[in-house]
């Protein structure tokens, strides 16, 4: 009679692992790009993985870029904390009442397809140049897609389980806080995610546009002078610390995040 | 009076201890209003095992969640030991047929210490001694620490009912809670809830479409016909779960029951 289990072999056990697989892509990745660009010998319109590194690390160690990106995610910070609390009283109007939730959808409908980037203008006519019109833009960019992910998580919870609560006597805010908001939380976690990834290319693409939002503006502002100044190695450094950021978020906070609720209690796989 | 079943058994009284009245459950969709129970009296002793029985379409879970107090009558009323049922309440646990009724963010102990803390004011330590000791009773010892995701639907029905065992409810009301398990597991389960029933007897309300799981389970059957959902007949089974499917009584009483629910077909499979 055969083994029940047997065990694989190791090159197979690690082509099993995700993120080493992953790794493996980015690695591939970098020494395409240092090879192209040794081979392309023009540091000015394509500077090698290596010299961009250098250019990256040096950014930080100098502070400059370090005090960039933390501008920068401040903003983010305070637009993303305004943007979810108007998203939740917007969607505890919604669930609560028909016509609350007729204004939702309709606002949904209307403003989640405006591009954030379009409203800079007007943004600079109300509030002229400064934080406040980016964070108004930013607000714009996250609240409409968290507001339609918290709803349809609410919604999207079972009878079964509301009638659960209800059997206990829940009702109201305890309700809301001891079933609903934890059933819905595969949502609302991916509403945090989605409006955390429009916000931050809102962020950018506002900078680049602006620029000097506060003293020292951000990492938009950043590539934006360093393009101007031809330093082209620390472009490409800001824009690499855009995608490091972007990753960092997405795939080690955001994922711990899941791998300590959602994941762990089967609600997602 | 022998075992097994007595024919004579037609109930025109209506119980005392948790009864309907007239009871008529109506709901709207965009475009109608459906009556999907009309005029149903019925009722039940303390520690009766009352079963709602009856092909889809009949409103007998619709039945089950107003006696939960989760619908509100149109007319009639339900009244449970001579108070008027008006809203959900922990004095009326309810098992519900879906595997999902467990709240998955927190571990089959969890769950019943959730229940009992959020009913009853107790300490911490209390309420976990007794859910230790619910899921025991319903035999989960060594399964308290999974979350509902790592257990099988048998299991998850059971830590539904410990969790309802844990409330101290007046009643137990049930929702097809075995429809979704295999048979092996329905059969298992079915005689362990008979065991429940007899260690510490408490008044059940269970609702099921199938002829056997009735006459196992139940001492007071309630058959229901659909469209809307009305009762024909109220039928006591007098015997000892034991005896089931063991006694001649059995197959006519069945019989009886069949002919009951398909009198307006002339030919009828199960």
């Amino acid at each position: 009679m055969p083994d029940e289990k047997i065990e694989l072999s190791r090159w197979e056990r690690m082509s099993n692992i995700g993120w080493l697989r992953k790794t493996v892509i980015v690695v591939a990745l970098a020494v395409i790009w240092q090879i192209y660009a040794v081979w392309l010998n023009n540091s000015l319109m394509f500077p090698t993985f290596v010299d961009t590194v250098k250019a990256f690390v040096g950014a930080f160690a100098s502070g400059e870029l370090l005090i960039k990106t933390g501008n920068s995610l401040k903003m983010l910070l305070i637009a993303y904390a305004i943007g979810a609390t108007l998203s939740i009283t917007l969607t505890i109007l919604a669930i609560s009442t028909r016509v609350g939730n007729d204004i939702l959808e309709v606002l949904t409908a209307m403003l989640n397809p405006l591009a954030p980037v379009a409203l800079l203008p007007l943004a600079l006519l109300w509030f002229g140049l400064g934080a406040p019109s980016l964070v108004f833009v930013l607000i714009h960019a996250v609240l409409w897609a968290l507001t339609l992910n918290i709803y349809n998580g609410f919604t999207g919870v079972s009878q079964t389980l509301r009638m659960v609560g209800r059997n206990y006597g829940l009702k109201g805010l305890k309700f809301a806080f001891l079933i609903l908001i934890p059933a819905a939380l595969p949502s609302i976690l991916t509403g945090l995610k989605i409006s955390w990834a429009f916000g931050w290319r809102t962020l950018i693409a506002a900078e680049l546009v602006f620029g000097v939002s506060s003293r020292s503006g951000g990492i938009g502002w950043f590539i934006y002078e360093k393009k101007n100044q031809l330093d082209i190695d620390q472009v490409f450094a800001g824009l690499l610390t855009v995608i490091v950021i972007g990753i960092l978020v997405e795939n080690v906070l955001f994922k711990a995040i899941e791998k300590r609720t959602v994941l762990k209690w089967g609600m997602r796989h | 009076m022998p075992a097994g079943y007595t024919d004579a058994d037609r109930l025109t009284a209506v119980g005392r201890f948790l009864s309907a009245r007239n009871l008529t459950l109506q709901y709207k969709t965009g475009e109608y209003l459906v009556t999907a129970v009309s005029e149903a009296s019925f009722g039940c002793e303390q520690n009766d095992r009352l079963v709602l029985l009856g092909p889809s379409g009949c409103g007998k879970s619709t039945i089950l969640k107003a006696i939960g107090g989760f619908i509100k009558p149109s007319a009639g009323e339900i009244v449970l030991d001579g108070k008027r049922v008006e809203k959900p309440a922990p004095d009326r646990a309810v098992v519900f047929q879906e595997f999902d009724q467990l709240l998955p963010w927190k571990t089959a102990l969890e769950n019943v210490i959730f229940a009992i803390r959020n009913t009853r004011k107790v300490s911490k330590k209390e309420a976990e001694e007794e859910a230790v000791a619910q899921l025991y009773r319903v035999g989960l010892s060594g399964f308290e620490h999974r979350y509902p995701h790592e257990l099988s639907g048998g299991q998850k029905q059971r830590v539904a009912i410990a969790r309802c065992l844990a409330l101290h409810a007046q009643v137990i009301l049930m929702d097809e809670p075995f429809a979704s398990l295999d048979a092996l597991t329905r059969q298992q389960m079915q005689e362990e809830l008979l065991g429940l029933w007899n260690e510490a007897r408490f008044t059940l309300v269970f609702v099921t479409h199938s002829i056997d799981e009735a006459l196992i389970l139940g001492s007071r059957v309630v058959t229901l016909s659909p469209h809307p959902g009305t009762v024909i007949e109220e039928i006591s089974v007098r015997h000892s779960h034991d005896l089931a499917r063991k006694y001649p009584e059995y197959a006519a009483l069945k019989e009886r029951i069949e002919s009951i629910l398909f009198k307006d077909q002339l030919e009828y499979t199960i």
